[in-house]
Order: structure tokens, then sequence, then C-alpha cells
């Protein structure tokens, strides 16, 4: 399968519409039913998707409307885990951050409808599935349980395992591991790199590794020991500055985070193609993806779409100078 | 005496964001969130009383992290870029320093004045601390754009807590300077300058002289102990270096788990202290910004329990 060059893609996020947001409301307070509550957001799944092909996006999602939060959507479906509120990430931004009480198991599957939904609904070939990764989940919860965090990560990874193979049967072709939290602990890299090559092995697919607001010093050193083909990593946020360790990716692909998403302003198209031409000064174009350096879930609804609308545009005028030098397309590459 | 003491942050009530998110997107007026403010203080000083905790904070209910808004304040800063907080999924926004630094006209005193005004209504016995970024801890967590070296922002720093200190009206202030015990995490960024222990610990002392200090560590051992103010040490991931002579307060309770500690094993902790020191203070390890709510007030508890030993 051909892509054109430089694809064009989104981490995960997106702002959820503000009726849906009402409705999760109403269904948290018990006054919504069930099938209402998951026909709202199946129509919200697809109302995003149709922002994002509009937008001009290669690689879709849905924004993520099916899911509360990107740990929490997977600790409530993963048995052993116990919730006891919510915790401040930022600002007034919180998550339900559970604590694992008891043996973790895979007691129903993790993101299969969304994925059969959007999959039915897309317009595209590929859509990225965005998972969150063993490590970061089990960084990201209390551990009440495991004798230590090695334990619950590898216990988390066997079960995603099982998920990432049943998602493959379906057909999915592209999933993206979003890990975090994975640099969190410069000691426990190499615990991480482990979780996410038991969590991806024997599953044939794309798979993508996204890390933000990290030192990627400490990821760079790795590059080759993760069973990725993707990195996924966040620039915009940091000015474009310090890039220098991506002189020690020299196989896999750069999913390039162009736009800021903790910023409300719109990044122009000149600025998104400037800051292509600089990475291509470390990454050449046929192994770079374009994406926002994260998910868009906290910004206005309409500054999200500007942002991604602005953000195609910039790697049109890139591909066009591309395209006199002869450079269309890249094949999408499955493997590591 | 064991005394319980709060350091730094409560969760912020997600009752209370939501009055934040909604005046954030002019839906309520800024009378109606200092109401909401005067009133989650005023539930937080009810709840406080109740724990047993006799040296208070006021919650920063009214800030993001540890910087911001202060940061917001000083001219020459600009706020930017999300950067995690240590290795914690909480996050905050970066001080870039992009020339000289001086403090412009701030509420901060007035909301101190507020916060003392309900704790004499509800809570009188107890003492307010103020809560202030440390300036060791300032300049590491900054991007420095405008300072030769980080001695040279974090005096500068220090120059503008040392005005803002003097404008308090409370006789305490809390320093929280995480940094002392745990440098800038490469989790986050190379470290690519450094200050040096004499100035860090020269310039808390001279900030000491101003108001009585009481500096805050975590996340390990500090490297640093400044004399002549209360140093509290995080015995869950440090201890209390053996030269340390002055007066100490104890992070024992871990701010970070929820599974909750037994009180005996606390006590027993404390045993050696007790012997060292005639005054105790027991705090949580770090900040409770890292627990849900239901559980910090737990700990406070737990922590109040241990009160009077």
């Amino acid at each position: 399968m051909e892509l054109p060059i430089l694809p064009t893609s989104v981490i995960g996020s997106y702002p959820k519409p503000r009726w849906l947001l009402r409705i999760y409301s109403l269904y948290e307070l018990g006054r919504l039913q069930e099938e209402d509550f998951r026909e709202a957001i199946r129509d919200a799944s697809v109302a995003v998707l149709r922002e994002h092909e509009r937008a001009g996006i290669d690689i879709p999602w849905d924004g993520e409307m099916g899911r509360s939060e990107m740990t929490e959507h997977f600790t409530a479906r993963i048995s052993g885990f116990k919730f006891y509120g919510p915790v401040r990430v930022w600002g007034n931004a919180y998550f339900n951050k559970a604590a694992a009480v008891s043996k973790l198991e895979y007691s129903e599957p993790l993101v299969l409808d969304e994925f059969r939904w959007i999959k039915a609904n897309t317009t595209r070939e590929v859509v990225k599935v965005p998972i969150t990764g063993p490590y970061t989940i089990a960084e990201w919860s209390f551990n009440e349980y495991y004798s230590s965090k090695e334990e619950l990560a590898f216990e988390l990874a066997g079960i995603l395992n099982k998920e990432f193979k049943l998602l493959e049967r379906e057909g999915a072709k592209f999933i993206q591991l979003d890990e975090p939290a994975m640099l969190n602990h410069p000691d426990e890299v190499p615990i991480a790199v482990e979780a996410i090559n038991r969590a991806v092995k024997g599953v044939n697919m794309k798979f993508g590794l996204h890390v933000c607001y990290s030192n990627y010093n400490l990821l760079a050193d790795y590059f080759d020991e993760i069973n990725v083909s993707q990195f996924a990593l966040e620039f915009a946020n940091r000015g474009f500055r310090d890039m220098e360790f991506l002189r020690k990716l020299t196989h896999g692909e750069l999913g390039f985070g162009v736009v800021d998403v903790h910023n409300p302003r719109v990044e122009s198209p000149e600025e998104v193609a400037r800051a292509i031409r600089k990475v291509m000064g470390y990454v050449e174009p046929e192994r770079l993806y374009v994406n926002p350096d994260c998910g868009l879930k906290l910004l206005d609804r309409r500054i999200a779409y500007q942002k991604l609308v602005n953000m195609v545009r910039g790697v049109e005028i890139v591909r066009r100078e591309l395209k006199r030098a002869g450079r269309e397309t890249i094949p999408f590459r499955r493997s590591a | 005496m064991i005394v319980p003491a709060l350091i730094g942050s409560l969760p912020r009530p997600v009752s209370l964001a939501k009055k934040i998110e909604q005046y954030s997107i002019g839906r309520l007026s800024e009378e109606k969130l200092e109401e909401a403010y005067v009133e989650h203080t005023r539930r937080a000083f009810v709840k406080l009383k109740d724990a047993g905790i006799k040296v208070i904070t006021d919650g920063l209910y009214r800030w993001d992290d540890i910087f911001n808004p202060l940061i917001g304040f000083i001219d020459g800063v600009e706020v930017n870029g999300l950067f995690k907080f240590y290795e914690n999924n909480f996050f905050y926004r970066s001080p870039v320093v992009r020339g000289e630094l001086s403090l412009r006209e701030n509420p901060i005193p007035e909301w101190l004045n507020t916060a003392l005004g309900i704790k004499e209504e509800v809570y009188p016995e107890a003492t307010l601390k103020a809560v202030l970024p440390g300036p060791v801890t300032l300049a590491y967590h900054s991007i420095n754009e405008a300072y030769k070296s980080l001695d040279e922002l974090a005096e500068a720093y220090a120059g503008v807590l040392a005005e803002l200190i003097k404008e308090l009206p409370v006789g305490l202030v809390e320093l929280q300077e995480p940094v002392l015990a745990a440098e800038l995490s490469r989790a986050t960024r190379e470290k690519s300058d450094s200050v040096s222990r004499e100035t860090a610990k020269r310039l808390i002392e001279d900030l000491s002289r101003r108001k009585e200090l009481w500096v805050v560590t975590y996340f390990g051992t500090p490297r640093v102990l400044p004399e002549g103010v209360i140093v509290n040490f995080d015995l869950v991931e440090g201890s209390v270096p053996e030269r340390f002579q002055g007066r100490p307060a104890l992070g024992i309770v871990d701010a970070r788990k929820t599974k909750m500690e037994r009180r005996d094993r606390l006590v027993d902790k404390l045993k050696p202290f007790l012997r060292r020191y005639r005054e105790l203070y027991v705090t949580p390890n770090t900040l409770l910004d890292f627990l849900p709510e239901s559980v910090a007030w737990r700990k406070l508890k737990l922590l109040g329990k241990l009160g009077g030993e």
C-alpha cells in the first residue's frame, strides 16, 4: 500500500462536542440509558472522524469519543483495578487514577468496538488505533497488589497482547502505543522497553510509539531495541529545540509533532512547513509522518480543527517542493 | 511532642475546578469564583481541624502548580510549555526567563488575608503558612534565556521572593524546594546548568532573615541543609542526614500511594527522632495533589492521630 509522502495523522484525542460532554454528565448521573449513551458516542465518533477527514488527515481516528480518559478507559475494562477518585494532571484536568488491588485479568475487549465502528465508517484505507501502553498504565496507576512495577507492567503487556491479536484478526493495520510515562524513571526505561516488546510480540501490524513531554535522549538510546516502526514525538511544545537526538533514529520513522496542543494559537501553514524543513535535516522525508504534538482534546474544538487544517496545508507546501524532486509517495511499512 | 502539619497543596476539589473552568470561559463572574474559593477553603479548614492538623496552608486551591500563577506576576518571565513535575503524571507550565526579573503587583498577599480571615473564623488555634516556590527550584524549572548562569537566575528569583515575602500577612513561609533533594529529573530534560550548593544555602538563609521559613524538600535526601529554618524531609524516599542540626519536619505519610500506612509502624519510625527532638512536625512526604481527594484526607486523618505522641 502506498501513502502520500509526509502522511498526516493525529495522535488520538480530540475535543468532545459540548453536547456529548452533557451526555456523559447525564449518563454519570444515571439519567440516560446505556443504549442512548452508546448511540451518542457513535454519532460523535462519526462526526469527529469526518472532521479529521475534512481537514485532510490521511490516517485519522475518532478522537477517542468513547474514552473518558487515556488510562481510565483501559483500567476500567481490566478486572483487578479499583477507583478511589480523580487525580489532577494539571490546571483543571483530572483523571481517575486506578489502583491495582488484585490480579489483573483481560475480561473484555478494550477497543474492539471502537475499531469496528471506525473501520466501517471511514473513507480512509488506514486508521490509527491509539492504545495506552503497558508501562504507562502501570506508572499511572496505584499498585496495591503486585510486588513491583515491573511485575505489574508485564502483566499489562500480556493483557494488551491479547487485544492486539484480536485487532489484527479484525483487520487493524496501525496501532499507536501511547507511552507518555515511559521515560519518567530513567532507571526503569529497560522495563518499559521490555513491556512494549512483550505487548507487540507475535502481532504482524504497524506499531507506532508515542512519547511526549520527556527527555528524548533517554529514548534515543533504545530506538533500535523497541519493536515498533515509528516514534511519534512532540516538538512544537519545546519550540523545535534539541533535535540532535534524532541522529540516532537511523531506520525507524518519525511521527513529527508540529502543532502545540496546549496553546490556543493556531500555527500558520508556513510555520508548519518551516518546521518540517527543519526536521528533514535530521530524518529524510520518506521516514516522516506529520501529526500534532499530542492529543488535541484540551483545546476548543474550532481551534483544534483549524490546527489540523493548517497542519495539512503546511504539509502540502512541503509536498509540492518534494514533488519537484519526484518524491510523492511512500510505502506503508509494517515491520520495525 | 509531635505536631501534625500540612505542606503545600491539597487536591483541588473537582467541584472547585468546574467553577474555575466556568470562569475561564466567561460563564461565571469573578465574584462567584471568589465565593467558591472562600467556601472551599472554609470546608478544607474545617476538615483540617477535624483531622487534628495544627499547622496548615490554604491548600493552594488558587494555584495550578507550585509555580503558577506566581510566575505570571513576575516581569521578565513568560509562561510557556508544559513539563512533567519530576516523574509524576502532574505537569507545570514552565517559566521562560526572557529578561531581568522583578515582582509585579500581585494578589497573593490578599489571598492569604482571605485565608487568614477564614482560619480565624473556623480554626483560630491553627498556624497558617504561606506557600511559595523556592528560588533554587524556580531556577531549575525555568528555561533560562536571560541570565548568565543558573546561580544568577536563582539569585534573581530570591530577590523577587524577598520582596513578596515581606508583603505577606503571615509569620511563617513555606518554601517548596524539592530540587534540594531531587535535582531536575532527567526524565524531563537534560540538565545543562546547576545552582551551586553554597549559593542555594546562602539564598535560602538570606530569605529566612525576612520571615521564619519552612523549607520543604522531597523525592530524596537533601544535599543542601540551610540553617536557621525548619527543614522538611521526605522519610518515604529519603532520610534525615546525620549532620542535620536544625529543626526537622518529617514527611512520613506517603502522598503518592493509596495504600494506607499503619499507625503503629509510623510511630515506630518516629521513635528515634522523638528521642532527639523536643518538637517534631510530621507531614505528608510531598504534595497531596498526587492522591485522590478522599485518600488524601484519610492520610491527613492518620497523620493527625500521631499528634501529641
